[in-house]
C-alpha cells in the first residue's frame, strides 16, 4: 500500500529523470490531466494499451471530442510493427510502480503494448497508486508474483523516464529510440 | 635500450595518446564525471557502498553453484519456451547463431549492445555469411560505421566528438548531418527506424539470467533492446554463463549495482526481464526465442583460483572510470576486446595470455579499481598474476628487475655517498644510467645518506626502559601495548635517503612514551607485486613476516611511515602468503604513523604549532583503503594547520617507481596522468604539499613546483 510520500518520492524522481508525473484524485482529475497533455503534444493518433475497459472507454471519448484518433486492442499481426509506427503517444497500463526509481512496470504478454510503449514519441504510463512498491529491490516480490501468474513467455520492463543516451560526449540526450516524452499518471483509490 | 615488437607498438600507442591532449582530457573529464555522480548517488542510497559486500556474496555464491544455476536456468527458459543451447567456444556459438539463420533464411540482424558477441567477433562472422548487421545502441553504432572496437565498455564511443559522430553520419546516410547533438539523435532516430521494423533476427545480449523464473534480464538507457527483443521474428540471447543467478532478488541487486557504479544512475531507464518469448499481436503466433549460453573459457576461469574471481564482474565499467592510466590511453590502447584493468584478466582467458600481456604493463598497480569494484574483485593481484605468467614468455625488462631489487643499489649508494650523489647529479651519469637502467634523467632523484637510519639508530644511546615495572595480572601483550612498544618499518626510502625523517619518527614516537625498535627488514617489496615477480614478491613478504612476528608476539605494534609499506603488510602480503601462520597476526598488529599516534594522547606541546598555515593534502592510492590520509590530516588539524584535500579521484601518476622509468611506459605516462591534479594543487593557494608517500612527493614537488612536505618535517621546519 503505497504512502503519500511514495507518491511524492515517486513524482519527485520522474521528474528527475525528465519525466512528468501527475496525480489524479477522482476520475475527473484523470480527464483534466489527459486533457492537458493531449492539448500539450497534439497527436493525431493515439494507442492504447494494457488498460481496463473503463479506462479505455474513457481515453476514447476524450479522443473523440478533440477529434484524435485510437488505436486500440486487440492489435492484428498482420499489421504489426508499422501500425504502431504512425502513432503519436501511446498509453499503457502499469502492473506496478517503484516510488525509490520513478519505475512503472509494464507486463506485455503479447509484444504489441510494447511497442505501444516504446514506438511513439510520447508515452504516457498510467498506474494505481494501490500498486506503488517503496525501493527497487522491494519490487523482487512483486515481479515474482507476476512471473509465477505467467507461467508462459512473457516480457516484463521497468520504466523510469523518457529514453536516453549519454553516448555522445556523455552529453545526456533525450528520445534517441524510444519516447522523448514520458509522463506517469498516478491513479488515487477513487479515480 | 632495444625494444621488442610488443613494447615497440604498445610505447607508440602510448606516445600518440599523450600527444591528443584534447582526446584525454575528455576522457578524464567523462571518467571524472561518471566517479563523481557515483559517490552523490552513493551518499543518498540506503547502506551507502555496502551493497558491493551483497553483490560480491551473490557472486560468489552463483559461481560456486554453477553447474546447477545453468541447468535451473535451462529448465525454466524452456518451459517457458525459449530455446537454450550451449556453445562451449566462440566457433560453437557462431556456428549456432549461423544455422538459425540459415535454416530460417533469415536476412537482417538488428543488435542492441552485447560485449560477448563482441568477444567471439560475432559480427564478422554473421557479415561475412551475408546477413546485414546492424548494431543499435547508438556508441556501438557509431563504432561499427567506423570499425572500431569499444573504447570503453559502457560508453563505447566517448571518444569521438560531436563533429566526428556527424561526420560519420553524413557519409553513412549521404544526407548532411550538423555538429548538433539532439539533431545528431533524430537523424539516428530516422536511420534505425526503418531497420527496427523490418528485422528478421533481433539480437541481444543479458545483463543477468535469472535461473528462478528462466528470464533474461536486459538494461539499457536508450530502448533499442526492447525494439530489438520485441519486433524481430526471431530472437536470439548470447549470455555468458557466469551472468546467471539464482533468485530474483540476486538479479535485482544487480540491476541496482551496475548503472550505480558505472554513472551514478538507478536503474537503466529500461530493465526488460524477458522469459520465453510473446506473441506480437493478438492473433499472433508463438515467436522463436534462442538463448546461447557461452563458455568460452569461463569454465577454465571458474578453476583457475586465482583468475576465478573475474567471473564475478557485472561489466558496470567503474575500474575504467577510476583507472589512472586507462584515463590518459584509453580501451583502444588499453585493452584488446575487453578495455581497462578487468580487461586484463579476461583477455587473458578468453582471447589468450599473449593478447592480455600486449597492454598489461599499462596496469600501475595502484588498486584504485578494486576500491570502485561493486563486487569488489580483487584485480591488482590478478593482473600481477597476469605479469607474472606472461614473464614466463616475456621476461622482465632489466628497469623492472633493478626496481624490484632497488635496494641493492641503495646500499651501494649510501655506501659511495656523496660520490654516488655527485653522479646522481650528473648529467653524463643521467644518461648513462637512462640508457643502460632504464632510469628517466628528467627525473630528480632523492640524494643517499651517507648513515642510513638503521645506522644512526644503532650509535644511538639506548633508551634506558628497566624503570618499566611488571604490572600484575596482565599478559605480556597486554603489559606491552601499556608500555607502547613500537617496531617500526621503515621501508627503503627512509633508510637510505630520508634517515632524518625516520630518526624524527623514532624521537615523536619516544616522546609520547613508546619504546621503538627497529626490527631487522628488506624493502616491503611491493615493486615485485607490481611488475608481475610474485615469487621474488614473496621472498620479500616472507622475510618480513618471520622478522617482524615475534615482535608482534611479544606485544609490539608495528608502525609505518610509508603508506605503501602498509599497505603491504596490511593487505598485500595476507593476499601474497595465505599460508603463513603469522601473516594475519602482522597485518592485524600493522599501523600507519598516524593513525598509531592518535590513539596517544596528543602533544600539547606541539598544540597550534601550525596555526594559521594552508596545505593540501595528497592521499597516496595506497592510503584510501588504509584510512584515506584521515590519521595525518587530523594531526595537523590538531596542530592548528587548514588542510585542504586536493585530488582527482585517480593516481597523482607516479605509482611507486613507476614513474622513474623513462620512456612512454614511465615518466612520459606518469605525467600525463598527473597533469589535472598538479594544475589543482597549484590552483589550490596553499603553502605546501603533504604528502606521506616519499614517491608521490616527488612526482608532486616535480610536477607543481611547490614544496612537499612529510607531515613530520613541518615540525623541524617550525
Amino acid at each position: 500500500m503505497a504512502t503519500a510520500t511514495d507518491i511524492e518520492t515517486f513524482q519527485t524522481v520522474f521528474a528527475a529523470l525528465a519525466g512528468q508525473a501527475h496525480y489524479a484524485a477522482t476520475r475527473d482529475d484523470v480527464n483534466s490531466i489527459l486533457e492537458a497533455i493531449l492539448e500539450k503534444e497534439k497527436p493525431a493518433t493515439v494507442a492504447l494499451a494494457a488498460l481496463s475497459d473503463e479506462l479505455t472507454a474513457q481515453i476514447t471519448a476524450l479522443c473523440a471530442e478533440k477529434n484524435i484518433s485510437v488505436l486500440k486492442p486487440p492489435y492484428q499481426s498482420s499489421e504489426l510493427p508499422s501500425l504502431i509506427d504512425t502513432v503519436d503517444i501511446g498509453i499503457t497500463g502499469c502492473a506496478f510502480g517503484i516510488a525509490e526509481t520513478g519505475t512503472l512496470a509494464e507486463v506485455a504478454l503479447d509484444d504489441a503494448i510494447r511497442l505501444v510503449s516504446s514506438l511513439p514519441r510520447t508515452h504516457i504510463g498510467i498506474l494505481h497508486t494501490t500498486d506503488l512498491v517503496g525501493t527497487l529491490l522491494e519490487s523482487s516480490t512483486a515481479l515474482r508474483r507476476i512471473f509465477d501468474e505467467h507461467p508462459a513467455g512473457i516480457a516484463v520492463s521497468y520504466l523510469s523516464g523518457p529514453s536516453r543516451t549519454g553516448d555522445i560526449e556523455m552529453k545526456l540526450t533525450l528520445g534517441v529510440h524510444g519516447p522523448e516524452t514520458a509522463y506517469a499518471l498516478l491513479l488515487g483509490e477513487s479515480s | 635500450m632495444t625494444r621488442n615488437p610488443r613494447q615497440q607498438h604498445l610505447y607508440t600507442a602510448i606516445r600518440k595518446a599523450i600527444q591528443e591532449k584534447d582526446k584525454r582530457t575528455s576522457l578524464f573529464s567523462c571518467m571524472e564525471r561518471g566517479r563523481e555522480k557515483r559517490a552523490i548517488r552513493l551518499d543518498s542510497l540506503p547502506g551507502g557502498t555496502a551493497f558491493r559486500k551483497e553483490v560480491k556474496a551473490i557472486k560468489e555464491r552463483c559461481i560456486a553453484e554453477q553447474e546447477a544455476l545453468v541447468a535451473k536456468f535451462t529448465r525454466n527458459a524452456e518451459d517457458r519456451g525459449a530455446k537454450v543451447l550451449f556453445a562451449r567456444d566462440g566457433n560453437e556459438c557462431i556456428a549456432q547463431v549461423l544455422r538459425i539463420a540459415h535454416d530460417a533464411g533469415y536476412k537482417t540482424v538488428s543488435k542492441s549492445k552485447s560485449l560477448t558477441t563482441e568477444e567471439i567477433e560475432l559480427n564478422d562472422f554473421m557479415e561475412e555469411s551475408g546477413l546485414r548487421v546492424v548494431e543499435t545502441d547508438l556508441g556501438e553504432l557509431i563504432l561499427q560505421l567506423v570499425h572500431e572496437k569499444p573504447f570503453h565498455l559502457v560508453f563505447p564511443a566517448i571518444h569521438k566528438m560531436a563533429n566526428e559522430v556527424a561526420e560519420i553520419f553524413e557519409k553513412e546516410t549521404g544526407k548532411p548531418v550538423p555538429n548538433d547533438i539532439p539533431e545528431i539523435m533524430r537523424i539516428v532516430q530516422q536511420y534505425l527506424r526503418p531497420i527496427f521494423l523490418n528485422t528478421d533476427i533481433g539480437m541481444t545480449g543479458a545483463n543477468v539470467g535469472v535461473a528462478e523464473n528462466g528470464a533474461i534480464v536486459i538494461e539499457t538507457n536508450e530502448g533499442n533492446a526492447r525494439l530489438v527483443s520485441s519486433i524481430g521474428k526471431c530472437h536470439i540471447c548470447v549470455m555468458g554463463m557466469e551472468k546467471i543467478v539464482d533468485t530474483v532478488e540476486d538479479a535485482m541487486m544487480m540491476v541496482l549495482a551496475h548503472p550505480v557504479s558505472a554513472s551514478g544512475q538507478m536503474p537503466t531507464t529500461y530493465v526488460t526481464w524477458m522469459a520465453g518469448r510473446t506473441p506480437l499481436g493478438d492473433d499472433g503466433e508463438a515467436r522463436e526465442s534462442y538463448i546461447i549460453i557461452l563458455d568460452n573459457g569461463r569454465t577454465a576461469m571458474r578453476e583457475d583460483p586465482v583468475m576465478r574471481e573475474a567471473l564475478h564482474c557485472i561489466r558496470c565499467g567503474a575500474c575504467m572510470n577510476i583507472c589512472p592510466t586507462y584515463g590518459v590511453t584509453g580501451g583502444h590502447t588499453f585493452g584488446h576486446i575487453y578495455p581497462g584493468p578487468i580487461g586484463i584478466p579476461w583477455t587473458a582467458a578468453v582471447h589468450g595470455l599473449e593478447q592480455a600481456g600486449n597492454f598489461a604493463e599499462l596496469c600501475i598497480s595502484c588498486g584504485l579499481c578494486k576500491e570502485i569494484c561493486p563486487a569488489q574483485i580483487d584485480m591488482p593481484t590478478m593482473i600481477s598474476e597476469v605479469k607474472q605468467r606472461d614473464s614466463e614468455q616475456h621476461p622482465l625488462s632489466r628497469i623492472n628487475r633493478a626496481l624490484i631489487h632497488a635496494e641493492d643499489n641503495a646500499k651501494i649508494g649510501c655506501a659511495t655517498a656523496p660520490l654516488s650523489n655527485w653522479a646522481l647529479r650528473n648529467p653524463l651519469f643521467r644518461t648513462l644510467l637512462e640508457k643502460t637502467v632504464g632510469i628517466d634523467r628528467r627525473r630528480t632523484l632523492p640524494p643517499f645518506a651517507r648513515k642510513t637510519l638503521r645506522h644512526q639508530f644503532a650509535a644511538r644511546k639506548p633508551k634506558d626502559t628497566s624503570a618499566q615495572e611488571e604490572i600484575q595480572g596482565l599478559t605480556q601483550q597486554q603489559q606491552a601495548r601499556l608500555r607502547r612498544k613500537v617496531a617500526y618499518f621503515h621501508d627503503i626510502f627512509t633508510n637510505y635517503n630520508a634517515p632524518e625523517l625516520g630518526m624524527a619518527v623514532v624521537e615523536y614516537l619516544e616522546k609520547l612514551g613508546c619504546e621503538v625498535v627497529l626490527p631487522e627488514q628488506k624493502s616491503c617489496g611491493y615493486p615485485a607485486i607490481g611488475y608481475g615477480d610474485l615469487n621474488t614478491a614473496r621472498d620479500f613478504g616472507v622475510y618480513n613476516v618471520a622478522r617482524l612476528a615475534p615482535y608482534v608476539r611479544e606485544g609490539y605494534e608495528i608502525v609505518c611511515t610509508e603508506p605503501t609499506a602498509t599497505y603491504c603488510l596490511r593487505v598485500s602480503y595476507p593476499k601474497l602468503l595465505p599460508w603463513n601462520p603469522h601473516v594475519s597476526d602482522v597485518a592485524a598488529h600493522s599501523h600507519e604513523f598516524f593513525e598509531y599516534i592518535l590513539d596517544l594522547e596528543p602533544d600539547q606541546q606541539a598544540a597550534q604549532l601550525l596555526a594559521g598555515r594552508r596545505f593540501g593534502m595528497h592521499c597516496s592510492c595506497h592510503q584510501r583503503p588504509l584510512g584515506k590520509a584521515n590519521g595525518a590530516v587530523t594531526w595537523l588539524e590538531s596542530l592548528g594547520a587548514e588542510v585542504i584535500r586536493v585530488e582527482t579521484g585517480t593516481c597523482c601518476g607516479m605509482a611507486g617507481t613507476f614513474g622513474l622509468k623513462t620512456g612512454p611506459l614511465g615518466y612520459e605516462l606518469a605525467n600525463a596522468v598527473g597533469e589535472p591534479l598538479f594544475e589543482r594543487f597549484k590552483a589550490a593557494e596553499i603553502e605546501a604539499i603533504i604528502s606521506e608517500s616519499s614517491v608521490c612527493a616527488m612526482h608532486l614537488r616535480e610536477g607543481t613546483g611547490l614544496p612537499v612536505y612529510h607531515p613530520l618535517e613541518l615540525l623541524q621546519l617550525v
